[in-house]
């Protein structure tokens, strides 16, 4: 029984997926705080759709692939702006449209010039077949991620809450932006070799969502997101060997799973929680009610 | 000459042409609303939750359709329930239900052997489309298109100012839940057709080319209609020359007319826009105005 568990830290390949995929999740779980908060959810849904046409030019030009993500999920996010700005058309419409032309392009070029890229390994990610250079790339953007993160942690979260505020005492909200855009690409390039283009999102969102509902500290938060996704990444990446399933799926099934037991149980801002509390202070204002002047008849129908 | 016309000659192209330009009406139709809506995502959101539906439908030996609608419905009842419970904002919650169906969805898939190919509902098989599921599409959009005429005004009301439309004695939650459903049902029969990236752009840009090109909503509803036909048409038309894939040339095609339309709109437009803060500056440019002048400047 021990040793059928333990199959999966025999293989090679297994290890090293399960140890990549937790620390993508850890640090994408750490970029989620300052998503949720921003609200910036479908963007991350958008640029990791967005980075495909930039991952097949960099396969047919011979470039690393990250650079090429980075590069079109950047000017993916420089189009919405630009057409948000200039149009009279909502801000989630723009993300649609954007990122849709992006994607396919992408699917276009790759059906073009078929080559060795696998339109699903970049779809439904790889973690399980991932190169060396690809993990070394990983662990690089992961560094950079988490330093500058570390670094500017009060600036950015100022910047999610409120960016006027921010602008107010001096910070450079406009550097800030770009830098939580920069990171936000960065990261989804890294996810999707993870847990593939469709559900990077989940990565950087569900986790901060979760840590959202338990907790009113922001560095709690992020304590707990990031030992959620990293655990919730390890464990999906392990569950994946036995159910011959794919490795993202697992993940996210996992952290969607978590998500729901916190929308219930969470201590204060749970369903039952909140359903509790309003039911105490129902009864609590009848009671405080009654001596006066309202028949107890007419509350108890 | 007779080389432009050789798509033509095939049965299949013929088809495809037809089967995404009908598709594409229907979602145009349905965009336009969605743009008022500010809902442009929910298709985005519905199309990827509809996974699960599907596999399960096949596990039970359901019909797939059914499956999907279902699942649609779900995404859509459990984004507003889990939004109108907890503090998390709308778009997050959106994007944790639909990835998480969306992933039990491939991992039911990958644990059950199938034999819908998952490339198939993912990027369309628009050249190689089966008569059930176009007879299936052409159903769906036909109904979808019939209610949406019969109940364009309470919509329009309802997509433009829920409060007043509750106000003067339409049922908003039905009109809301209607509108979910027609539009799960629409994503449902595309997909099968055209894949879910297409779907997802036909639910988006056609109404905001439309939005952007003229203020009244009849007008809205033609032109939005017509870009999707022209897209539709030329895209597959064009597939079939550069060899690439169907369903990409459509959204790219519709991407393109969506930059005309940014560039060129004739009141909306950034040059149209542009003239006429040269013709303001111009306008002041004598000696009594010199203030507003100077305040234009500023």
């Amino acid at each position: 029984m021990i040793d059928h568990l333990l199959t999966p830290f025999h293989y090679e390949y297994m290890v090293k997926a399960m140890l990549v995929s937790a620390i993508i999740g850890g640090v994408c779980a750490c970029l989620s705080c300052f998503v949720t908060l921003k609200g910036w959810s479908l963007m991350g849904d958008a640029l990791s759709h967005a980075i495909v046409p930039g991952v097949s030019i960099a396969y047919l030009a011979g470039l690393p692939f990250a650079l090429g993500a980075f590069v079109s999920g950047i000017c993916a996010a420089m189009c919405m702006s630009f057409v948000k700005n200039k149009t009279r058309i909502r801000e989630d419409a723009v993300i649609g449209i954007v990122f849709t032309t992006f994607f396919a392009a992408g699917v276009l070029m790759i059906s073009l010039f078929p080559s060795n890229i696998n339109l699903k390994s970049i779809v439904f990610g790889n973690i399980l077949g991932i190169a060396n250079a690809d993990i070394v790339q990983m662990l690089a953007i992961s560094a950079v991620t988490m330093g500058v993160i570390a670094l500017k942690w009060k600036d950015l979260l100022l910047f999610s809450f409120d960016p006027n505020h921010a602008r107010a005492i001096g910070l450079n909200v406009k550097i800030l932006q770009v830098m939580l855009l920069t990171l936000l690409a960065a990261t989804a390039v890294a996810a999707l070799q993870a847990v593939g283009a469709c559900l990077v999102v989940a990565m950087l969102v569900t986790p901060g969502a979760t840590a959202y509902l338990l907790t009113d500290r922001f560095g709690r938060m992020m304590i707990i997101a990031m030992v959620m996704g990293t655990i919730t990444s390890f464990i999906g990446a392990y569950a994946s060997y036995f159910l011959n399933g794919s490795t993202g799926g697992c993940i996210v099934v996992l952290q969607t799973s978590l998500f729901l037991i916190a929308l219930f149980l969470a201590p204060k801002h749970g369903v039952i929680a909140s359903r509790l509390k309003s039911r105490a202070s129902i009864s609590a204002f009848i009671r405080d009610a009654e001596p006066t002047s309202i028949p107890t008849g007419a509350i108890s129908q | 000459m007779t080389r432009l016309l050789e798509p033509f000659q095939y049965a299949f192209m013929n088809q495809a042409m037809i089967i995404a330009a009908l598709i594409g009406a229907v979602c145009a139709v349905l965009s336009c609303y969605l743009v008022l809506k500010g809902w442009s995502l929910m298709g985005d959101a519905v199309s990827h939750a509809v996974l699960p539906g599907i596999v399960i439908a096949y596990i039970v030996g359901a019909p797939l359709s059914l499956g999907a609608f279902i699942a649609g419905l779900v995404c859509a009842g459990s984004t507003g329930w889990i939004k109108a419970h907890s503090r998390i904002k709308e778009d997050t919650v959106m994007g944790i239900v639909f990835t998480g169906l969306f992933a039990l969805g491939l991992v039911m898939f990958t644990k059950v052997q199938t034999d819908v190919h998952l490339n198939h509902i993912l990027f369309g098989s628009l050249l190689g489309i089966e008569r059930h599921d176009m007879i299936q599409a052409t159903v769906t959009a036909v109904i979808t298109l019939i209610v949406m005429i019969a109940l364009r005004k309470d919509l329009l009301l309802f997509c433009f100012d829920p409060n007043h439309a509750g106000a003067v004695g339409l049922n908003t939650t039905f009109l809301h839940y209607l509108m979910l459903s027609v539009l799960s049902a629409t994503i449902v029969a595309a997909l099968q057709a055209v894949g879910i990236i297409l779907t997802v752009a036909m639910l988006i840009t056609p109404g905001c080319i439309a939005y952007l090109l003229t203020d009244r909503f009849n007008r809205m509803l033609i032109i939005a209609v017509i870009s999707a036909v022209f897209s539709a048409v030329v895209g597959t038309y064009l597939s079939y020359f550069i060899n690439g894939a169907t369903g990409s040339c459509i959204v790219l095609t519709q991407a393109l007319i969506f930059i005309g339309a940014m560039l060129f709109a004739p009141k909306n437009g950034l040059l149209a826009q542009r003239l006429l803060s040269f013709q303001l500056v111009a306008a002041t440019d004598s000696p009594v105005k010199n203030s507003t002048k100077a305040l234009l400047r500023r």
